[in-house]
């Protein structure tokens, strides 16, 4: 259990970032939030812009605030309604994973794992994912409990 | 349910339907022929009615299925509706002159800022996508429940609170750079310019503090300011006001000019 701190593994050939958080919310309403691609730049502000249909097989274009000048060509590789989303390209591979407890309460998991033979080359050129993915979990569990609360 | 019952019923919730449906179809001849077919199906199903629900929740669910049919062939208006109809008004003389013998006419042809800001919110919701503006008018003017949103729209609960969020944020973000009644930034100054043409010997200043939601813009936080602007749009019937059939005038002019845009 991580609870919103995230921690990066890191090898010769690759690095990992994860991070896990509890959000108060029914896991559609962070699963909604987690498929519309147009929503992000409201909630997230680790995300500047996500061009394109969060749907399986579909490519989309992600302009991140870690690097804004540069375009993220990503394919959305797997979607388990409610539970996974998996997106990624050639360098590196996120998963989301949503588990519900049965009591109001969904854990949200998020990993990022990057490498490749070149990548001692430039893994020094690679800033830290850990505050990005600290912020991300957060403004997500703000956004989503936000919605949840709504009043009847 | 008998249906002479279910005719008293319907009745009584006619006007609240009318408007509803006026305000998600912008368009007067929608919201009749659906309001007909509402009761058309509705009353030849009386039997499927088993009282899970309201009456007036399962008639709006009817009316909501209808419109949404409809809804979904078109597309969505722009968040800058209200620019681009007006260039298209000010290049049309015969626009005003219409106008301008309907408020010289018509008992209902007042021109009333908080008229203008009820048709103002009619025409900026149908930039949102369909079942946001569903949910916020269904929530937020006609005071329905999340539950019965829920069923009214064949969805979740959980779906209806991020439509409606979602929704409001939106609309918040579009009226606070848009809306010069509330935001010193906003570009918009049709009230203004409109109440010129329209009451050329009243003076706007005096007219806007009378709008709760003016003389609170500097002070209450943004939710705030779309709750006093939605309470607005509640207290208005669009088919009974006294600026209706100016207000109705130009809501043909605002679809008219969208169905050529978009």
């Amino acid at each position: 259990m991580q609870n919103g701190k995230a921690r990066t593994e890191k090898k010769t050939f690759s690095r990992e970032t994860s991070v896990s958080i509890d959000i108060q919310s029914d896991p559609a309403i962070i699963w909604k939030l987690l498929t519309t691609a147009q929503e992000y730049p409201r909630w997230n502000p680790t995300v500047i812009s996500i061009e394109g249909v969060i749907a399986k097989g579909n490519k989309i274009k992600l302009k991140s605030a870690l690097d804004p000048k540069r375009v993220f060509k990503l394919q959305v590789k797997e979607m388990e309604d409610g539970k996974k989303l998996v997106w990624g390209d050639g360098m590196g591979t996120r998963i989301y994973t949503l588990k519900g407890n049965g009591r109001g309460i969904t854990n949200l998991a998020m990993s990022e794992k990057i490498g490749g033979l070149m990548f001692p080359l430039f893994a020094s050129q690679i800033p830290s994912f850990d505050g990005s993915f600290e912020q991300f979990a957060l403004a997500l569990k703000k956004e989503a409990e936000s919605i949840q609360s709504l009043s009847k | 349910m008998t249906l002479e019952l279910f005719n008293n019923e319907f009745h009584l919730i006619t006007g609240q339907l009318k408007s509803y449906l006026l305000r998600i179809t912008a368009s007067v001849p929608d919201a009749e022929d659906i309001v007909h077919d509402t009761y058309v199906k509705a009353s030849s199903k009386l039997d499927g009615f088993r009282g899970e629900s309201s009456l007036k929740t399962w008639i709006f669910t009817i009316a909501s299925n209808i419109a949404k049919d409809n809804l979904r062939a078109q597309k969505r208006w722009v968040e800058n509706v209200s620019d681009i109809c007006r260039e298209e008004a000010m290049s049309n003389p015969a626009f005003f002159g219409e106008a301008m013998h309907i408020r010289a006419t018509s008992p209902h042809g007042a021109f009333e800022i908080r008229e203008h800001i009820s048709f103002c919110f009619t025409c900026i919701s149908k930039s949102l996508p369909l079942e946001q503006q569903l949910c916020i008018f269904l929530k937020e003017v006609y005071e329905f429940k999340i539950g019965e949103i829920a069923v009214i729209l064949n969805t979740t609960e959980a779906m209806v609170k991020y439509y409606l969020h979602t929704g409001r944020a939106k609309m918040i973000h579009i009226f606070d750079g848009r809306c010069s009644l509330i935001s010193k930034e906003g570009i918009c100054h049709q009230c203004s310019e409109l109440n010129g043409i329209f009451n050329p010997k009243q003076k706007f200043q005096e007219e806007l503090v009378k709008i709760e939601m003016a003389r609170a813009a500097e002070i209450a936080d943004k939710e705030t300011l779309l709750d006093l602007r939605m309470k607005i749009v509640q207290e208005i019937d669009p088919f009974e006001s006294g600026a209706s059939e100016l207000q109705l005038h130009h809501l043909e002019h605002n679809r008219n000019v969208m169905e050529k845009y978009v």
